[in-house]
């Protein structure tokens, strides 16, 4: 790196010639001083990779162990426990439909009732409160509702966009 | 005559087990990749710590490696990604002018048998200030310089590291020479062109 090399990368970039300023400064660039690793970054690094991989062997070796281990325990269970375990997960399910079924019928059967009451007291109010004029107006009422709800939303919208262009 | 063998070809013999060829490519890439990261955080033992976490982490990545895609690429963007992730949670220290002048000396020294003993002193004073020049620039500059003029990477493969159109990675070379030679002129290097 020396002082021809400068004044010839300044040059170039002064006369506005991209290539030949990038030449140039790549040559000058080339001489500034590079940072060499200590001597025992390769082993190190060496070493953490042999560490790391022989660690994910152990563990790997150890997942298979626990794998086959439960099995093997789950196998052995299920042969000399399955006929009992069978039996009361069928009686769980008898005693549960047995009483949660009917339970669930009745209520639905009240709970039917009362929304088609519901629903025949809500017909009778609109029959009588409301008119063809009185359902154009709450219609035009709730479209210039939208309209202002609209308008609202552009003018915060142009807000924030002045906000970012600052 | 021996073939150097590729870094793709170092790469799946290291996935294969071969610990030689592992050992390969970490000698092909430590001063590279301590010299990247050391331009971005500007700590000499920091740039080899987060350098040894680049390797191993490449090395338990190897299997997400194609081999079709260059691998000097692959590896920075990895340590990129290390060395980013470092810093949203540090802060970064700030080079000392001794540091600088240290790292000049070292350079200028390569030259000091064939030139006089004022053009050394030139030659490593210049250093001195590219070096301190560069580390006053935006870091995205900054790490566009060094892959380019310190690694010899080309625009496309700049900015796939980077994740930058490869337009935007020629605007950054451009935009920082010249505020390298605005820095350097500001510190006394003018020439008279």
């Amino acid at each position: 790196m020396d002082r021809k090399q400068l004044e010839r990368w300044l040059a170039e970039e002064a006369n506005g010639h991209d290539e030949a300023a990038d030449a140039a400064f790549a040559h000058l660039f080339a001489a500034v001083p590079r940072i060499e690793p200590t001597a025992a970054f390769v082993e190190h690094a060496v070493a953490s990779a042999v560490r790391w991989r022989a660690r994910r062997r152990r563990l790997m070796a150890i997942a298979w162990a626990a794998v086959v281990l439960l099995v093997t325990i789950g196998s052995i269970a299920a042969y000399y426990a399955s006929p009992r375990l069978a039996s009361a997960a069928i009686k769980a399910v008898t005693f549960a439909s047995g009483h949660v079924i009917p339970w669930m019928v009745a209520y639905t059967k009240v709970a039917m009732e009362w929304w088609l009451t519901l629903g025949r007291v809500g017909t009778v109010i609109v029959s009588a409160v409301m008119t063809p004029g009185r359902a154009v107006a709450i219609v035009g009422v709730e479209l210039v509702g939208i309209l202002a709800l609209f308008a609202l939303l552009r003018v915060a919208g142009a807000g924030r966009l002045g906000d970012a262009q600052v | 005559m021996a073939v150097q063998r590729t870094d793709a070809d170092l790469a799946q013999d290291a996935l294969a087990g071969s610990e030689a060829a592992y050992r390969e490519l970490v000698t092909r890439y430590a001063t590279p990749a301590v010299n990247f990261v050391h331009r971005i955080v500007r700590d000499r033992g920091l740039a080899e710590d987060l350098a040894q976490e680049g390797f191993l982490r490449v090395y338990q990545r190897l299997h997400t490696y194609d081999p079709d895609r260059k691998f000097s690429s692959w590896f920075f963007q990895v340590l990129r990604n290390i060395t980013i992730d470092y810093l949203r949670v540090n802060r970064v220290p700030t080079a000392s002018l001794d540091e600088l002048q240290e790292e000049g000396n070292r350079g200028a020294s390569v030259d000091r048998e064939s030139v006089s003993p004022e053009q050394a002193a030139e030659q490593g004073e210049l250093a001195i200030a590219m070096a301190a020049a560069l580390s006053r620039i935006r870091p995205e500059y900054r790490e566009c310089v060094v892959l380019r003029y310190q690694e010899g990477l080309t625009h496309p493969e700049i900015a796939e590291i980077l994740g930058l159109p490869a337009g935007t990675v020629k605007t950054h070379l451009h935009r920082a020479r010249k505020e390298l030679a605005d820095i350097l002129a500001e510190s006394g290097w003018k020439t008279n062109v």
